[in-house]
């Protein structure tokens, strides 16, 4: 290989042929132009080892696409500019456009083998590129990446302003295929630039704008490529789509009038996301349906239209196999919504799910914060008291600290303390969204400051009571007591002519159906746990050939070994007649 | 044109006070917003169409308040909504009667103890108003809200006490009270039945805010309560004891069936 080096212009091997190795060849030879001034002779060097292992992926990846030599040319330019950045590590400009080149081949994977695990892996790196992400950087791999008539390059490039970037490389490809094989011209255009590039690109100058707040723009270009996804129809795009309208609902609820006003633009985004959603239901498409589904509650509640959250809650069928991230913000809305409609059973179920769901990575410790938050409320106020360690986690402790008071003011039914938890960190509560339901949970503590007061007197008067819950009168005591033992909250009674409470003995808690029912609540967890782990395994496709022909073959060879036993059987007792005999 | 007739309207309706003739000013009112495309706000609408629109409707709500149809009312309530939604440079605020109606509506949920589209509602409204004060210092929202809050706790004479003392914040306000106080007494009636053994008929009366002992005698009728010797007797006890007999036998049953529901989870699973 290193002989063919001084081979200076990439159309050589392009004559040549287009077998595996010559593949290989291109790939050292066509940077040549590529470098500039700079130390071509160590280039070279350090080329010939970096390419030695990656070759057999990179000829692999471009393969199922080659079947023309034009489209061996354009494949090889494009790896091995990857190759190429990914020696001269020193540069990051050209490390970042190497990474999101990276992607390109795995999109084509999805495409060809029509396996959306490969775009989603395109996906997962996205989080890696997006600090390094600058226009440069872009324009150069849309430049690097298209022919210089390409629309799609085109509107592109105007995206991030720089229309006037020159389309170096692959100008440079077509002139030599025109000037060596104008016939094959019309064939090279087969081999266009696949959408699913098109819309990665899109999302990256996407994510660009959302990182830089260029919210105004950023809307309208999403508008465009919705549409655009939209136009395409390819099944192949569905997670992409997915993520082209999540940042699109981003840039919404970033621009001027912020959520909570009526005339913010998340409201003129609804439409959109409703059409959205109808299409994705109809074509099947699961991703864009549960990522729509969230966005559009996330939308509805922003602005509180809690009654419409509920409505398209109930008229749409959240899909069954979604992604876990998007069920669990599923679920965390949803219990939003049951909590602001009193229904506190529900909520607790979905804000429990939600929080279990959570990923537990760092950087999803935020969702994990809210649903802890909500769930906090919800169970104080279905009167359940959140156990102690759920503040001490780490990655709690400090966002949890307001609460962790208020749980406090709640399980004694200190009403000052609570009122002085809410009046110190109303802000707090308000910016979290739950402070209208910490509003509910005075009547909460006065219920905890009767239950504690009934447990620890047998008879109390209603006077202490109005004193030690700071009511208004001994009237709204009576009251509120009498309430407290219709709710079943307190076993007591009331003595209006002498005024006191009398409580009655408290029975046996195991005596009571309350064991058994938690009992219940246990198992039932762990089976729906087991019946989850069981449908989210994966089995590789027909693997159980392989196994029914693993089987035969162990049968055959139990077969043979019982034979072998059998002539083993009478090999002993030919022995055993021996050793009698002997 | 049709501007100015339903400016006519408007200026009748409030002069007006019989009942069947604003209601059919009403009906002429809103055959003219259609005529004007304006029952709904359409981006094209002008805002001055919109505010008249608004004012009918607003009319509208608290006639059918004061001829006591709630279902009028709520009507009215929905067709209000989008009106408004729209911001302020296209619909001024000015001269709305918004917290009015709203604090009405909330009252109406409130006596239908329609408490989670009552909270729905208060979510919206704190949230959109947060900014500007709290709600509760307002005069027409925070009179429901703290009605609210007393009957959750059991603070039924604080409600009675705000109703009674003329804390009303406005005549419209006045009629849910009748339907407010019928539904605390209801409370009360339940509460006191679990929790006193027996209640002498003279303090039965303050604590169902009743008139009179004879009032009190013919509520007891009503429940079913038993009097005897000037004490209310309630007959609830042998009840319980049923019920507690009927739960034994659930919770039996209830543990069989958990039990064989595991058996045949544990098989599938093994």
């Amino acid at each position: 290989m290193p002989s063919k080096t001084p081979h200076t212009n990439g159309d050589k091997p392009v004559e040549n042929g287009v077998n595996g190795t010559k593949d290989v060849e291109m790939k050292e030879d066509a940077p040549a132009p590529l470098k500039g001034g700079k130390g071509k002779k160590i280039k070279e060097g350090e080329e010939e080892m970096t390419v030695v292992v990656p070759p057999s992926k990179g000829s692999k990846l471009s393969a199922p696409p080659k079947d023309t030599d034009g489209d061996v040319a354009m494949d090889g330019a494009e790896e091995l500019n990857g190759e190429d950045a990914g020696a001269v590590k020193i540069d990051p400009v050209a490390k970042a456009v190497a990474d999101i080149k990276s992607n390109f081949p795995l999109l084509e994977r999805a495409v060809t083998l029509f396996d959306a695990r490969f775009t989603l892996r395109a996906l997962r790196s996205v989080s890696s590129i997006r600090k390094r992400l600058t226009p440069d950087i872009l324009a150069q791999v849309i430049t690097e990446t298209y022919p210089s008539t390409s629309p799609a390059a085109k509107s592109l490039l105007v995206a991030i302003d720089r229309e006037d970037a020159s389309f170096t490389k692959p100008t440079s490809t077509e002139m030599d295929i025109d000037g060596e094989s104008k016939s094959k011209s019309p064939k090279k255009e087969q081999k266009e630039v696949i959408p699913e590039v098109d819309i990665f690109l899109g999302i990256l100058i996407q994510i660009y704008y959302l990182d830089n707040k260029i919210n105004q723009k950023g809307a309208v270009f999403s508008a465009h490529l919705a549409e655009r996804i939209h136009a395409l129809n390819r099944r192949t795009l569905d997670s992409l789509s997915a993520r082209v309208y999540f940042y699109w609902s981003l840039f919404c609820e970033q621009m001027a009038p912020l959520p909570p006003s009526p005339s913010s633009p998340v409201v003129s985004i609804r439409p959109a996301l409703l059409a959205a959603l109808r299409t994705a239901v109809l074509r099947k498409d699961i991703d864009t349906q549960s990522t729509v589904i969230v966005l559009l509650l996330r939308n509805y509640l922003s602005t509180s239209h809690i009654a419409q959250a509920d409505l398209l809650v109930s008229h749409t069928k959240f899909p069954e196999n979604a992604s876990n991230n998007q069920v669990a913000r599923y679920l965390y809305y949803l219990g939003r919504i049951r909590a602001v409609q009193l229904r506190y059973t529900e909520a607790h179920e979905h804000l429990t799910a939600a929080t279990r769901k959570a990923p537990s990575s760092p950087s999803a410790a935020g969702f994990a914060q809210t649903a802890q938050k909500l769930l906090l409320v919800v169970e104080l106020l279905m009167g359940d008291i959140p156990e102690r360690a759920t503040f001490r986690l780490a990655s709690m402790e400090r966002a949890l600290q307001p609460y962790l008071l208020l749980v406090q003011a709640v399980r004694v039914g200190m009403l000052g303390e609570f009122e002085n938890a809410i009046k110190q960190h109303g802000e707090t509560f308000r910016r979290d969204g739950t402070y209208t339901l910490i509003l509910r949970l005075r009547q909460n503590v006065i219920k905890t400051g009767i239950r504690m007061m009934s447990l620890s007197y047998s008879r109390i008067s209603l006077r202490d009571i109005c004193i030690r819950l700071k009511l208004e009168s001994e009237e709204s005591a009576e009251y509120i007591v009498a309430k407290a033992i219709r709710d079943g909250v307190i076993e007591a009674s009331l003595d209006r002519e002498r005024g006191f409470m009398k409580s009655k003995e408290v029975g046996d808690v195991y005596a009571t159906r309350e064991p058994g029912e938690a009992f219940h609540d246990r198992i039932r967890a762990c089976l729906s746990l087991h019946d989850e782990s069981v449908k989210a395994m994966r089995f590789p496709m027909n693997q159980h050939r392989l196994e029914l022909k693993n089987a035969q073959e162990a049968r055959e060879r139990e077969r043979e070994l019982v034979k072998d036993i059998q002539d083993g059987d009478l090999d002993e007792d030919d022995l055993g007649g021996e050793f009698e005999g002997l | 044109m049709a501007e100015r007739e339903l400016q006519d309207i408007l200026r009748k309706l409030k002069s007006s006070h019989d009942y069947s003739a604003c209601s059919s000013l009403l009906s002429k009112a809103k055959i003219t917003l259609l005529k004007l495309k304006a029952l709904t706000p359409q981006p094209t609408t002008p805002s001055s169409t919109l505010q008249l629109a608004r004012e009918v409707f607003e009319a509208g709500a608290l006639l059918s308040i004061r001829a006591k149809d709630p279902d009028a009312f709520t009507r009215y309530v929905h067709q209000l909504t989008p009106f408004y939604e729209l911001p302020p440079e296209r619909l001024s605020p000015a001269h709305s009667e918004k917290n009015k109606i709203t604090g009405l509506y909330l009252l109406l949920l409130l006596t239908q103890s329609d408490y989670a589209g009552f909270h729905t509602e208060l979510e919206g409204l704190e949230l959109r108003q947060g900014r500007e004060g709290t709600l509760e210092q307002d005069r027409y929202l925070g009179y429901p809200i703290k009605l609210e809050r007393w009957l959750m706790e059991g603070s039924y004479d604080l409600v009675w006490k705000a109703m009674a003392s003329r804390e009303v914040p406005s005549e419209e306000y006045g009629v849910f009270s009748e339907i407010l106080i019928s539904q605390i007494r209801h409370e009360i009636a339940t509460c006191s039945q679990t929790a006193y053994p027996s209640l002498p008929i003279s303090s039965t009366k303050n604590l169902l805010f009743l008139d009179s002992e004879g009032a009190v005698v013919e509520f007891a009728h009503t429940r079913g309560w038993l009097i005897k010797d000037g004490r209310i007797y309630f007959p609830q006890q042998s009840k319980v004891q049923v019920d507690e007999e009927g739960n034994t036998k659930e919770l039996s049953q209830m543990a069989i069936e958990n039990t064989l529901g595991y058996a045949r989870e544990l098989e599938t699973i093994v």
